[in-house]
């Protein structure tokens, strides 16, 4: 009550302005046709960002932010939004706790409180999820690099452009025939709900890859020793390893391979596996191990452009989901200069006719973005990766591979 | 299959050693303190810390930090008896269930507040290495790991019995009256005790840390099969805690071998329900000594 309150007068005040504003710059548009104006102050555009920089995921969270605000510099120093005058993006952050329930107030807040032309967040799919569902309500456009299939169902303002998690499992499984012409895999998961559905979605499509699941095993989150469970990785004779794992098993697992002198390809699948992180806890030994990711830092001259942004500011390569991220918020900037607008119906609807295959906006495995009617991209799938020499190489598939594959 | 059940016993019998030094830690308290040390799992958790430390701003290997950590922890665990368990010692079950209980929950996220969620791992030389003989392997900071851990077990078997300090503490555990009759001072005997206790718990953090990543919760994968133990090798019976932690090891082993890596508990937890239906004291019977 009180919010809504102390707000209107600045809302009202802030639209009048606005609309004088636009007048002004049409008729200015009018008499100079499209040269650009100079003291002239263009309103900026507010792009709303939904990330946990508290509770669990807190760590990725922050980078995510570091990823976004370095985003928004560089499409404000290239000249902002040459369409509105040359306008500045606006990042209005909002932290969404790594909570469900904060995700669908802060969003609902972020929404009501400002004006924004779109919104992106939120890493973690359970959250995307409740912050897609309120967006689609207020009818904003949320674009995303979280990578469940959920956030394409029955939705309009949602907008995906990387590979989906069912996409993620086919290439993990067409990677094994990387190790191997006659991949035998294990799978081992843990039993939790992230752990259950990864590993069903191997098992359903390996027949379909001609790969052999040779043993397929859940276990316990959090173990004192993985010493066990390799055990009977090494008597089931598999090659291949798939671990469906967070950081602390997989620390773990890592370790007790190398101890047991175990020949056997690591495949670590997505989310934590392929993080900086990562390789600064398990060192020397992660080198040559597999994954999968919808973004990696040398798909193309660009990403590698910003990467190395990224690299002199905060020290670590630029990880999948925020590079990710800053290819996003150039497709919302294309959006917004095709949109010639901030109202957030006509940026959802510049969005789905996105169509592009060069710049930022496009530097995705595959190097195109396109929308489909359910948000996803047409043209989007995951690359392959494997840590080399303390980084992270894309090797498949072959049109995407950046470095040969290491054997190890 | 021979190779596989031989090298299950191996891991587990490995695993079991770092099981005992926790329960070890516990069964003395409830021996001789006669309260139950919910917290002795972030008590691991700290010499996890202080070892991680160690090691990375002075290059202590986490095996000479156990000369470190074990004192350090020794006087945590006197200050503990000396100013909280003390207190609430005659008052009931409850305030010392409390007590402990709360000091586990504040420890942990004292721990999460200053050191994050995030994991930390050491690599020391000997992390990954391992032995390996007639297609078995042993790794070696597991290895060391464990002789340290029967090391330590023995000393304290040779305190307990053989050093007045030690005889003192038996004998306030037995009967607290009569002890002080005989001229003991049973608030210094528990102070030792609880020291000491805290001391193997330091000494279990420091030897885990070549292998195993430190976070504020590691403690409480350890904390649950040190309980089981202690109840296992009847309460407040040293050789009892240390033969029913290694053939608890021995148990989950197997179990994850032959039931299922995520039902290798239920082997335990099977073994615990039959040992207390048949045995009810026990493994060790009756005493606590």
């Amino acid at each position: 009550m009180k919010k809504s309150r102390g707000q209107t007068p600045t809302k009202s005040l802030r639209r009048r302005d606005f609309l004088i504003k636009t007048a002004g710059g049409a008729i200015a548009t009018t008499a100079f046709g499209a040269i650009p104006l100079r003291g002239w102050a263009a309103e900026p555009v507010n792009i709303g960002g939904l990330y946990p920089v508290t509770g669990s995921f807190a760590q990725i969270g922050h980078a995510c932010v570091n990823a976004a605000k370095l985003a928004v510099e560089m499409v404000n120093e290239a000249g902002g939004i040459k369409s509105l005058g040359g306008a500045k993006l606006n990042l209005i952050l909002s932290d969404v706790q790594s909570d469900t329930t904060v995700t669908r107030t802060e969003t609902d807040r972020l929404i009501s409180g400002n004006k924004l032309a779109a919104i992106h967040g939120c890493y973690a799919s359970a959250l995307t999820l409740i912050a897609s569902e309120v967006a689609e309500r207020a009818k904003v456009a949320i674009i995303t690099g979280s990578s469940t299939d959920m956030l394409n169902k029955g939705r309009h303002y949602t907008f995906t452009p990387f590979a989906r998690a069912s996409q993620f499992a086919k290439a993990q499984l067409q990677m094994s025939k990387l190790v191997s012409d006659k991949p035998k895999v294990a799978v081992v998961f843990e039993n939790t709900a992230f752990g259950t559905s990864t590993s069903n979605g191997l098992k359903e499509q390996a027949p379909g890859e001609g790969v052999e699941i040779v043993l397929f095993e859940p276990y316990s989150a959090g173990f004192a020793d993985a010493g066990p469970l390799l055990n009977k990785v090494k008597a089931s004779g598999a090659n291949m390893l798939f671990a469906v794992s967070y950081l602390n098993d997989l620390i773990l697992i890592v370790r007790t391979v190398k101890q047991i002198g175990l020949k056997v390809g690591i495949n670590g699948g997505s989310g934590g596996f392929v993080v900086p992180d990562f390789y600064k806890n398990v060192g020397a030994l992660a080198e040559g191990l597999q994954g999968v990711a919808h973004w990696n830092h040398d798909v193309d001259a660009n990403a590698q452009k910003v990467n190395a942004e990224y690299k002199k500011r905060y020290g670590e390569f630029l990880f999948e989901y925020g590079g990710g991220l800053v290819a996003q918020t150039f497709m919302l900037a294309d959006a917004l200069e095709r949109a010639q607008s901030t109202d957030p119906q006509k940026v959802r609807d510049a969005l789905a006719a996105l169509d592009v295959s060069s710049g930022y906006a496009a530097m995705a495995p595959g190097g195109k973005v396109k929308f489909g009617p359910d948000g996803k991209n047409v043209y989007g799938h995951p690359v392959g990766v494997q840590w080399q020499h303390a980084d992270l190489a894309s090797i498949f598939p072959k049109a995407d591979a950046r470095a040969p594959l290491m054997k190890s | 299959m021979l190779e596989t059940v031989v090298q299950a016993v191996i891991n587990g019998l490995l695993i079991g050693g770092i099981y005992a030094l926790v329960s070890i830690g516990v069964t003395l308290i409830f021996g001789v303190v006669k309260i139950v040390n919910f917290a002795q799992g972030e008590f691991v958790m700290i010499g996890m810390y202080i070892s991680y430390f160690l090691a990375t701003y002075f290059g202590i290997d986490p095996l000479l930090s156990l000369a470190i950590s074990m004192p350090v922890l020794f006087v945590i665990g006197v200050g503990l008896q000396h100013f909280l368990i003390r207190r609430v010692l005659g008052l009931g079950d409850m305030p010392q269930i409390f007590l402990t209980f709360a000091l586990s929950l504040l420890l942990m996220n004292v721990a999460l507040l200053l050191f994050t969620a995030n994991y930390r791992t050491l690599h020391t030389s000997y992390s990954d290495l391992a032995l390996h003989f007639a297609g078995l392997y042993v790794p070696v900071a597991k290895l060391v790991a464990f002789i340290l851990a029967m090391v330590l077990s023995g000393i304290l078997r040779v305190f307990l019995h053989s050093t007045d300090m030690g005889k003192a503490m038996r004998a306030a555990a037995q009967k607290p009256e009569v002890a002080m009759l005989m001229g003991i001072n049973p608030d210094r005997v528990f102070c030792v005790a609880t020291g000491v206790s805290l001391a193997l718990a330091g000494a279990a953090g420091s030897l885990l840390m070549p292998f195993y990543p430190a976070s504020p919760t590691a403690g409480q994968v350890f904390v649950l099969m040190a309980f089981v133990a202690v109840v296992l090798g009847t309460l407040g019976n040293i050789k009892g805690a240390l033969i029913a932690s290694l053939m608890m090891g021995i148990a989950e082993s197997l179990g994850i071998q032959f039931v299922g890596a995520d039902s290798g508990l239920i082997v335990v937890f099977a073994m615990l329900l039959l040992t207390l239906a048949f045995r009810p004291n026990g493994v060790a019977g009756g005493s606590a000594r």
